[in-house]
This record gives C-alpha cells, structure tokens and sequence, in this order.
C-alpha cells in the first residue's frame, strides 16, 4: 500500500492566527499523522503564488481588522481567490474560521472604511454591528453535536446555501436566525473557535478523508482513534451550558 | 446632597466599613470590594486622594506588572521610602480606590507618603491614568490575552496611543523598545520616552511582517546569563554607565520586569549600587514564580507568558519531577480557552515517560487533549478537574519536584488549598 502523504495550505497562516486557530492545523496534522499519513504545512501568504494541486486541505484562521483589509486586496491582486473557488469546485475540503470565513463570503462591511470583497466562494456576507458575541456555543450539524468558543461582532447572512448547523446554545452567524457556519462542497466556514477540530474530532477526520479521496481518486478509510479524551472535553462544554 | 469634600468622606467611610466587614467574615481578599462601592459615592474620588501623593508611577501591560511594582516597591522601601501600591491583582479603578481608602488619614500633613505605584490593568488604564496624574508611565509589552476581553492588540494600543495624547507632556513615558507593538507608543507622546531592552533580543509580538530596527536602548541588559531556575545575571547599561545586577528569580521576561523597576527607580534619583544590593533579598509576588517546599508554582495566562515559562523549566525537569497544569476559564482567567493552542505545550514534554503529568481546573479535558496532541504520553497524563484532590495525588509518592502551572483563579485557589494545609499565608496578610 503506498504511503499517503497530505499538504495543508495555512492561508495568510503569519498574518490571520490570533484566536488559537493553529489548533485546528496540529489537530489535521496529528490525526493524519496517526494514522501513518504524511503531513506538510504550507504557509500561503500575500505575495506566494499558488496553483491547482499545490494544496489538499485549505485552513483559513481569524485576524485583526486591519490585516483582513490587506489580505482581502491580496487574494483578489493575485488571483489566489480564483484558484481557491476551482479548487473547491473540484471538491477540495476547506475550513475557514471567523475572519478566513467572512473574507471568502461575497463581502464584508467593516465598522469604519470599505466595503471588503470577498472571494464569493460562500453565498454569504457579513455587516459590521456593535453587538460582541462571544461565549462557548454548541451546534447540531451533519458531524453531531459540536462545540466551540465564538467571539465576533461581524454578522454573517446566507443567502442561501447550507449552514453547518443550527445553534443550539450561543449566537451563530448573526444572533437572529439561529444557523451557524455555512457548508458549500467541502468547505466549511464557522466563527467557532476552541479550536473547533480538537474536540469535534469526527469533523476532522471527515476533512482529512474528503482531502485524501479527492487527491487519490479512491475510496478512504480512515482507521479509527481513540478519542475518548476529545470527546470528554466537549462534554465539558456541553455540560456547561446544560445542553445534555 | 453632599457637598464635595462630605461626599468623599462618605465614600470613604463606606469603603473602610465594607473592608472591615469583608476581613471579618473572611470574604474574600477585601481588595477590590471597598473601592467598588466607595465609587459608587464618589467617582471622583481615585483623582482626589492621589493628588496627596508626591510622586505617582503606573506600571501596564500584558505580563509582568505585578512582579514590576514590586520589584520598584522593594527598591524603594529598601531607601527609606514611604511607597502605597494597589494589592497584587487589583488593578482595576476599584483596587486602586481600596488602595487609596486603606491609607487615608484625616490629616494631610505631613504628608504620610512618598511614592504610589499602581498596576494598571490594560483595558482600565485609559480611564484611570490620567487620574492619577502620574510622574512616570512604564509599558511593558502587549500580547494577547484574554481574546475575551481586550479584543484585538491594535485596539489596546490604539486606545493607548490616544490616552497618551492627552498626558501632560512633564510625565516620563518608559517603553519597552524590543516590543514592535510597543514601539508604536513613542510617536502617540510629545514628552520624554525612553527605551528599555535586551541586547539582541526581539520580542515576537504580533505585528505584522518585519520587525523594526531596534534602534538605541536607554536602559539596556547586556551579557546576560541565565542560572536555571535560581535566576540571571545582567549589565545593565544606562547614562554611559555599566552595573552588574544580579536577579534571584529565573528567566529573561524577569529581566525586562527588573529594567522597568531600575528605569523608574533611576529617575527617582536611586544610586544603582543599592539597587543591586536591594535585589539580593526580592522575592516574587505569589504564584509569579513562587518556590514552595515541595516545588514551584509558575502562573500561566495566555500564550507568550506561557511559553516564557517552558522555556525556563523545560530545561530544568528532572525525571523524577511531576507538572500539575490548572486550566480555568472564569472571567479573570479568560473565559476563552482557545489560547492554549498558541501555547507551545510540546515545549515542555517530558522525556522520560516516568514524569507524571496532572492535568486539572475546570476546562481540564481540553488541556488534556493539548497535551495529547503535542505528543504527551496519554499514559502519563492524569486528569482531575478538582484542583483540591489533583494537588493531593499530585504529592503522594512524589521523589522529586512538584512545578504548578496553575491560570489566575487555579492560583488563587491553590493559595488557600496550601493555607488550609498551613502551608502558606492567606494572601491578604502578605506583606506589599
């Protein structure tokens, strides 16, 4: 059997990483790992080129403000938005959080200054408010029941398509309509935090086998880990905001 | 109503009456408590009692505020000076308040007092200040913490850039130059600024892209050597001149604690010689770095003072030695545990696979799961959210050293586990 190998791309992973997001790429790297997988991290950042087959799982993480107004003028200058949305197209899994997901939307409108382009990958767009959601949330998605930590004031609309879930405890993409997240092909964008991968193990193996199907043409199996640790976490959380 | 001066006077009565009341039932430390209801009298009254005070100096930041005040307040006392500081964690308009009202005598003069030294929270400091009419500002460093509750750095900074701006231009700003964050300040003040730092160091803050030229250190460390976990020693080099300053407590994020202290006591007209000599008694504030008789407690709260942290123990482990790791999430811990995921844990694994690791505090689990991603034994990790019955496994059997790694409130609680042992002092009666 050969080896299987993996390469994550870290989007603009030096300028968008503030909320503890890298977790998600130790979580996809380990899991992978474990299971005999060989594992790269790129960084893609301003000023990198990429093209069709450099990556095989996207990561797009949080980032202040200020960094989100250049990163939004990069991906549209160098045409890594484009590559992004063909990559998707074909079926290469995603996961953006927080500011990666509101950057890969139609747009978003920050509080003071312009109206940010997105990629249009995600059938979303996100208003700036005054209203700070932040605490742990819990949503029921295709993956069960995860949990996560959100902490964001920009509201996301879809306006259509399919979120990741409904919440059950916590805000989600905008406080009003109860959806959090959106899914479109196997990407995945959510404001959730935590990091969300490790302890919603089974979304990250669905990641990692969604990457590996699409790279090898092939049916995967990924052999099963013992995620009794993981799993006690989210209980932590779902305990906390008594939702059994 | 009250008339100005009745006013104070009321507020003040209020606070030491909720103080006293507070140490009788034992309700907690009475150091925020007095000043809150006391405000609520009088909002003037922070601006009010510190104008008695000759001198004034706050010290903000991220990390190492604490240990900052006191080193200055050692310094100071060890010349003969009369110095107020607001109690450790108290650093909110309240604390400095319960400070103020603790220390008040109904007659001005003489005056009682020489020097305040307050910690400023990095939130409260824009609204308390310019209240205090501080001689001397010292910023320390900007990291994140508390994603929860700041928000972004570029807004601290921001905010602060704008509270600078309307100090008088007589205050003494001190900045930390190896902070490229911090370095943003000196354009925000039209007064004097002086910069302090490492020699060849640079702080990874979380600016973007490259970090900018250092530029000349007014107050600079230079050969410096690190001693373990029994501290440092430095040259401190400032005015054209050269002391050798030797630090008891371990670490380079205490050498930029220990230039911060001397900067300000240097400006206070303190002859470094004896400021030197001062050192050799400091001891740190709890859970900073505090040495018990069976190990050490280091307080972790967000990912920089983390990793400063493993990289000091991570070379000083010994097999037989065992970690106890406490991870809260209360609102002063940071209700946001994300940020462990920025923390290098893998730094601190244990070689061999005989240390024990205990894991508690109430986001336990997901510490647990940090640590098995970064390669932690799962063999070797314990799990027990109650800090009270982890600190007692933690000790049976234990050949070596116990090193705690506790978050704020897991600190607090330790403190009175280990007082209820008759191990250690409540803290309120430590000394400033």
């Amino acid at each position: 059997m050969t080896i299987m190998k993996l390469i994550i791309g870290y989007l603009y992973g030096d300028l968008m990483n503030i909320y503890g997001d890298t977790g998600n790429i130790i979580a996809l790297k380990k899991r992978a790992e474990w299971r005999g997988i060989g594992v790269k991290v790129k960084n893609i950042s301003a000023g990198d080129k990429l093209k069709k087959g450099d990556v095989d799982i996207f990561f797009f993480g949080g980032g202040q403000d200020q960094i989100q107004e250049l990163v939004a003028k990069d991906m549209g200058e160098s045409g890594k938005g484009k590559v992004i949305k063909k990559e998707i197209a074909r079926g290469v899994p995603l996961l953006a959080i927080c500011g990666g997901y509101q950057l890969l939307g139609d747009f978003y409108n920050l509080h003071k200054g312009p109206k940010l382009p997105g990629i249009g990958l995600f059938p979303a767009y996100t208003l700036a408010s005054r209203d700070r959601m932040i605490g742990n949330i819990v949503i029921e998605s295709m993956f069960g029941r995860l949990a996560g930590f959100e902490n964001h004031s920009g509201k996301t609309y879809l306006r259509k398509g399919l979120p990741l879930g409904m919440v059950i405890k916590g805000f989600g993409n905008n406080g009003k309509d109860q959806t959090e997240g959106c899914i479109y092909k196997n990407a995945i964008g959510c404001y959730m935090h935590g990091s969300l991968l490790p302890k919603n193990p089974k979304l990250a193996d669905w990641l990692l086998k969604k990457a590996l199907e699409v790279k090898y043409g092939k049916k995967v199996d990924l052999k099963p880990l013992n995620d009794t640790l993981e799993l006690q976490a989210r209980r932590q959380v779902f305990k906390k905001l008594k939702c059994g | 109503m009250y008339n100005s001066p009745m006013r104070t006077l009321a507020a003040i009565l209020l606070g030491r009456a909720v103080s006293y009341l507070t140490k009788l039932f034992r309700f907690g430390g009475g150091s925020a408590a007095p000043g809150l209801f006391a405000l609520k009298i009088d909002p003037g009254l922070v601006a009010k009692l510190s104008q008695r005070i000759p001198k004034n100096i706050i010290i903000t930041g991220t990390n190492g505020k604490t240990t900052t005040a006191r080193m200055l307040a050692h310094f100071t006392k060890a010349n003969g000076l009369k110095v107020i500081r607001n109690h450790t964690g108290s650093n909110l308009e309240r604390g400095i308040a319960s400070t103020l009202i603790s220390h008040y005598t109904l007659n001005p003069r003489p005056y009682t007092l020489d020097l305040g030294i307050w910690e400023l929270d990095e939130a409260a400091f824009n609204a308390v200040a310019p209240k205090l009419n501080p001689d001397i500002i010292v910023f320390l460093n900007v990291f994140r913490d508390q994603l929860d509750r700041y928000g972004e750095i570029d807004t601290v900074v921001k905010h602060w850039c704008q509270t600078l701006k309307n100090i008088p231009t007589k205050t003494q700003v001190l900045i930390n130059g190896d902070d490229a964050n911090i370095l943003k300040l000196a354009s925000c003040f039209k007064g004097k600024v002086q910069k302090f730092g490492v020699k060849d160091y640079k702080i990874l803050g979380e600016s973007i892209g490259h970090l900018k030229e250092k530029g000349d250190l007014d107050f600079e460390a230079k050969n410096v050597k690190l001693n373990g976990l029994n501290g440092s020693s430095f040259s401190l080099s400032f005015n054209r001149q050269s002391s050798v300053i030797r630090l008891p407590v371990p670490g380079i994020y205490h050498i930029y604690d220990a230039l911060a202290a001397l900067a300000c006591a240097t400006h206070l007209n303190l002859p470094v010689c004896r400021l030197s000599n001062a050192l050799k008694t400091f001891s740190p504030a709890f859970g900073r770095v505090e040495k018990l008789p069976f190990g050490y407690i280091f307080l972790i709260k967000n990912p920089a003072g983390a990793i400063q942290v493993f990289e000091t123990l991570a070379p000083n482990i010994k097999p037989e030695d065992r970690l106890l790791l406490a991870l809260n999430d209360n609102i002063a811990d940071g209700t946001d545990v994300s940020w462990i995921w920025d923390g290098e844990f893998e730094k601190c694994r244990v070689q061999s696979a005989k240390c024990r690791v205990f894991v508690s505090g109430s986001r336990a689990y997901d510490l647990a799961v940090r640590l098995k991603y970064a390669e932690f034994n799962p063999k070797q990790i314990i799990v027990e959210p109650d800090l009270e019955k982890a600190f007692k496994q933690a000790r049976v059997g234990l050949k070596g050293r116990l090193f705690i790694l506790p978050t704020y409130t897991a600190m607090l609680e330790l403190q009175s586990i280990l007082t209820k042992s008759g191990l250690k002092k409540q803290y309120w009666e430590e000394e400033n």
